[in-house]
């Protein structure tokens, strides 16, 4: 609950106007249809009663059979205003949550971060991210927007007719209304997580029933694997068909407040005519606005059969602890101290400005998690830039002076120039040098220049000329260190030549650290080794 | 021809979805339009009531009465729709399960040539949105044949001005229908794409979170996301704007229809209006009733405007339903099931093998292969490597020619026992998300992999991995790399046993070291006495071979 408040706070906070413009609206258009039907009601009543009197003459039809059409107009008119202002604040709503989110994984580990390439992890934090949609159009806005009708309806009806039926509309209307909903709530919880829960199962098994469909039926599984797929899949029905049951459950049960409170507020509406204290007319009002305050629970059951997915998604999206917005160290760097210097008992070696280290070794060997310590995604030791370990310079100052192109580096839909600039905006003339530097202006020119456009993930471009542009973003930054995780792989002897002269050319003083099983004797490394005694930590 | 291609596949969506539920649907809209017909019985009961008191007769009886009908009428009612709703959920559920459920047997047994992110999306995200179109969409479209029509009888019945006031209000809403319908199925798919270019956007930059991490990227891209975000929200807004102002010309009319109803029956109480009524003056109680039949006259009509972009979203789920049948499948032999190996001694020898891919035919080598042989293909990609290795598993037909198995030809009937006696390495290394315990014991004889590991060089791997055995790799072998899977794949083939491991390309993608190792391990299976094929590109594997065949495409 904690954490799904915590969303809320985040999706409230995202523009508070829009969503007071969206909740003023949606009270706004509850209220008029209370008010139109129970002025109707009146007003029929009345005339009826007038007309028997004879006196129909003398009754002012003109005010109530105006204020029948301004609400019922106003009340188009306020509809359509509460459509548009609450998906706008839905939309804005949607953006914060998603920002929040970016800002968050960005803080985490680098183990982590790597996880997220993992298409059953984003596919979760997807099915999450949907569900806190509803938190605002399908719970917050219509609670509180019928939560305050209710009260308005017991001012209101007080005041016209009387406080027993006032009194009896709110209490056959909201504890019974509270209890059927809660009730929801606590029953919907196991059901509509297991249905979330089977459905990516079943993603998953049919992901992994296909990509290894072949080694099954080789070795004998396909049956089997098939059988457990359909239990799963059965197994997601049943938790739907369970979630159903239950919101239908509760779906007649408000339909039978609805008529519960309508009817009494009728029987009270004749006590206060039997005590000769209104007249008929008056004692109709609180039946027709009973009536019409059904609206207020009509958009509540969804929202609340769904408040467990919910939690349990607001728990997972907003577990771990939030992007500290940390004062940034002011370290300053040793002075005379080189730019890296590694000392532990297998590896040593010191790294002054315009020198390259080679990483070698066997996969597995450990490069990759050196290269991660260094820049300060992995807890390291035996590590030290500028003279302090990668901790004690903060995350920007960090960033300023390291820079890092991942094994699987990735590429983003959109123009060469929005992936180039990521980190900030820069010269054409600069990204051009950035290109030549790695051997891919002429290909880029080719095909149509700095506004190429990239598919998903960056797809439009080899795997090698992938490469090649990340490593360019990453010349882009100047970085005082430049980590490089098999920036040859994929690339022909040729082209690998060219690229790492390139690379010096453009970077003359920044210290390289490149893992790589071969170039290594390219004359930019200035010195080699060999992780042959594997260190994996 | 190209006009009468929608109506066509409309039809064909229908047969194949809503024609074999039809009973039960039928029967949820005949409880469902029961229940809608119960309403002018409760608006009835009221009038007369408050008509009772008006005329001053009696003030407790009749509203005790009518408390107790109507409530015990809207029991009745709930509960019509509850049993309504269970028909209309079981309906979905039956054809949601008979598609899902087609759709992975199929895909086992014959693999069409959908990725396996696109058939799992169709199945969780996609089968799911026919529900909406079997339940509220139909549901919604009998009862606007039906209640509306009965509403203005019973309307013309106490008031032929009424009538005609409805009359006139409501066959302008179909006119507004198909407008609303169309504005309502834009706006509907504008916000599915605004959702849905706002979720790419998300996971393109969380999956690329590691670079921009890296970059020291993070603020400047969160900032770029909320802007993007920003510029799409205006645009769907615009559109969102004009479709929901079309939508609000429905509510207008049903507004001003019950407003004029309103006046009208308050001026014909007061006397001031002489017309509309079939002879004797409108009364007080049939003025109640006029008042609160007339709002129900236009819900159905609301019902089916909220309802009407489900049977698009519907349509287009039968439509990629009908695609995925279109496409041409690869049948396998067998049914991939773990039965008694083949007897007889091992050999494989094809004669004039054509292995029948989609739309293509391809040769496959004459092969023959004693116990403990080994045999390399190679030649250019394309030139049916891995197409040979597959049909020599049994995973593809054949169009011709004859490939045969320990002396009996590979058919149907022999495929599965043909299979207990091979192993299978594939190019494409893919864990499941299981312990890798068991991802390594495929045909789960129970027995220590630890040999088979040893083997295949693979033995420190799982020694480093967090949880040993029980350490579930899952997509992407998250945490080993490249040649560390392969190494496992290799221990898997060895651990599943059998006379003959068909290896495709064992040694891509690895760097020198490894690729040594996976090299060694595989000459060391002669001296077990297991034959290898490998399928590769590695000259050095092919020449450490005893055969080598070169295919050309």
């Amino acid at each position: 609950m904690t954490a799904l408040w915590q969303v809320l706070r985040l999706v409230l906070a995202a523009d508070p106007w829009a969503m007071a413009r969206g909740a003023a609206l949606s009270l706004l258009v509850l209220v008029m249809g209370a008010a139109l039907l129970g002025l109707s009601g009146w007003f029929i009543t009345a005339t009826g009663l007038a007309g028997l009197a004879g006196i129909g003459i003398a009754f002012d039809v003109f005010r109530p059979s105006a204020g029948v059409r301004f609400l019922a107009m106003g009340r188009t008119a306020a509809r359509y205003g509460e459509r548009v202002l609450t998906h706008d604040a839905t939309l804005r709503a949607l953006a914060a949550l998603r920002v929040a989110l970016l800002r968050r994984h960005a803080h985490r580990s680098g183990r982590a971060l790597m996880g997220l390439r993992s298409e059953a992890v984003l596919t979760r934090i997807l099915a999450d991210v949907d569900a806190l949609d509803g938190v605002l159009l399908r719970l917050v806005l219509p609670s509180f927007a019928g939560l305050i009708t209710h009260i308005l309806a017991l001012l209101i009806l007080a005041w016209l007719v009387g406080w027993p039926v006032a009194l009896t509309v709110l209490l056959a209307y909201l504890p019974a209304a509270a209890l059927i909903l809660w009730h929801l709530a606590r029953r919907a919880r196991a059901p509509s997580q297991q249905a979330e829960q089977r459905s990516q199962d079943l993603r998953q098994g049919m992901i992994d029933l296909l990509r290894d469909r072949e080694a099954q039926i080789a070795f004998g599984g396909l049956p089997d694997r098939r059988a457990e797929l359909l239990q799963i899949e059965e197994a997601a029905r049943q938790a739907a068909a369970r979630l159903d049951r239950r919101e239908r459950a509760a779906a007649a049960g408000l339909s039978i407040v609805v008529a519960g409170a309508s009817a009494l507020a009728l029987l009270a509406g004749a006590w206060l005519l039997g005590q000769g204290e209104i007249d008929p007319a008056r004692a109709v009002i609180g039946f027709f606005v009973a009536l019409a305050l059904a609206e207020t629970l009509l958009p509540l059951r969804r929202g609340f059969a769904e408040l467990g997915r919910m939690m349990g998604a607001a728990q997972r999206i907003m577990s771990g602890k939030a992007p500290a917005r940390a004062p940034e160290n002011p370290v300053a760097a040793v002075p005379k101290a080189p730019v890296l210097e590694i000392t532990r008992p297998q590896i040593a070696c010191t790294l002054n400005p315009g020198e390259a280290l080679a990483l070698l070794g066997p996969s597995g060997g450990g490069k990759t998690s050196l290269l991660m310590q260094i820049a300060g995604l992995a807890p390291s030791q035996g590590i030290a830039i500028d003279g302090h370990a990668p901790e004690i310079w903060g995350e920007a100052a960090l960033r300023l002076r390291v820079s890092m192109l991942p094994q699987r580096s990735a590429l983003i839909a959109g123009s060469l120039r929005e992936n180039l600039c990521l980190p900030g905006s820069q010269s054409d003339d600069a990204l051009w040098q950035a290109l030549k530097a790695v051997d891919l202006a002429d290909t880029i020119a080719a095909r149509g220049g700095l506004e190429m456009r990239l598919g998903e993930g960056g797809s439009g471009l080899s795997g090698g000329q992938s490469k090649r542009l990340c490593l360019a973003r990453a010349i882009l930054r100047a970085p005082k260190l430049l980590l490089l995780d098999e920036p040859t792989e994929g690339l022909d002897s040729a082209t690998a030549q060219r690229v790492l002269t390139g690379l010096r050319a453009a970077l003359p003083m920044t210290v390289i650290v490149a893992a790589l099983h071969r170039d290594a004797e390219h004359s930019l490394f200035t010195q080699r080794i060999n992780l042959r005694t594997a260190e994996k930590g | 021809m190209q006009s009468d291609e929608p109506k066509l596949s409309k039809t064909r969506a229908t047969d194949r979805i809503i024609t074999p539920v039809s009973g039960l649907l039928r029967r949820a809209a005949v409880l469902s339009v029961i229940g809608g017909a119960l309403w002018p019985v409760q608006a009835a009961v009221i009038a007369w009531a408050i008509a009772s008191w008006v005329t001053g007769g009696p003030v407790w009886e009749p509203a005790l009465i009518a408390a107790g009908a109507f409530i015990a009428l809207a029991v009745l009612r709930a509960g019509l729709d509850h049993r309504a709703g269970a028909l209309l959920f079981d309906a979905a559920d039956r054809s949601i399960a008979r598609e899902r459920q087609a759709v992975i047997a199929h895909e086992a047994q014959a693999r069409s040539n959908w990725g396996s992110p696109a058939i799992a999306s169709l199945l969780v995200e996609k089968l799911p949105l026919l529900q909406p179109w079997i339940t509220r969409y139909h549901l919604s479209m009998t009862r606007v044949k039906i209640l509306p029509g009965l509403i203005l009888l019973l309307c013309f019945s106490q008031s032929w001005a009424v009538g005609v006031i409805l009359l006139v209000a409501g066959p302008l809403i179909p006119v507004f229908m198909a407008l609303v319908g169309m504005a309502a199925e834009e706006a509907s798919r504008r916000q599915l794409t605004e959702l849905g270019s706002l979720n790419e956007m998300l996971m393109e930059r969380l999956a690329a979170m590691l670079d921009i991490r890296l970059l020291g990227a993070s603020e400047s891209v969160a900032e770029e996301f909320e802007s993007r975000a920003e510029r799409l929200r205006e645009s769907t807004m615009e559109v969102l704007r004009i479709a929901f102002l079309s939508s609000t010309v429905l509510e207008l009319f049903a507004a001003l229809g019950v407003a004029l109803v309103a006046v009208f029956v308050g001026f014909s109480l007061l006397g001031e209006i002489g017309f509309g009524t079939w002879g004797s003056p409108l009364t007080i109680g049939q003025g109640v009733f006029l008042l609160l039949l007339a709002p129900e006259y236009f819900q159905p009509l609301r019902e089916l405007a909220a309802a009407w972009h489900d049977r698009a979203a519907g349509l287009s789920v039968v439509a990629e339903l009908d695609a995925l049948d279109q496409t041409a499948p690869v049948p396998m032999l067998g049914a991939g099931a773990l039965v008694a190996p083949l007897p007889g001694a091992f050999s494989i020898k094809t004669h004039g093998a054509v292995a029948a891919l989609p739309g293509q035919a391809v040769a496959l080598p004459d092969i023959v292969l004693e116990p403990g042989q080994n045999l390399a293909l190679t030649g250019p990609s394309g030139a049916g490597k891995t197409t040979s290795l597959k049909a020599l598993a049994g995973l593809l037909p054949l169009q011709a020619g004859e490939i045969e198995v320990c002396g009996q030809p590979l058919s149907e009937a022999s495929a599965d026992a043909w299979r207990a006696r091979i192993a299978l390495m594939p190019q494409k290394p893919h864990f499941s998300d299981q312990p890798l315990g068991t991802w390594l014991d495929p045909r789960g004889s129970g027995s220590d992999p630890q040999s088979a590991l040893a083997l295949a060089q693979a033995a420190e791997i799982v020694a480093a991995l967090p949880a040993g055995l029980n350490t579930r790799l899952g997509e992407s072998g998250g945490g080993v790399s490249g040649g560390e899977a392969r190494r496992l794949m290799l221990a898997r083939a060895l651990h599943a046993g059998g006379d003959v491991i068909l290896a495709d390309e064992p040694t891509a993608d690895l760097d020198p070291e490894t690729a040594d190792l996976i090299r060694g391990a595989l000459l060391g299976l002669k001296a077990r006495g297991i034959a290898l094929i490998v399928a590769t590109h590695d000259p050095a594997l092919a020449a450490a071979m005893d055969h080598q065949i070169e295919l050309r495409s």
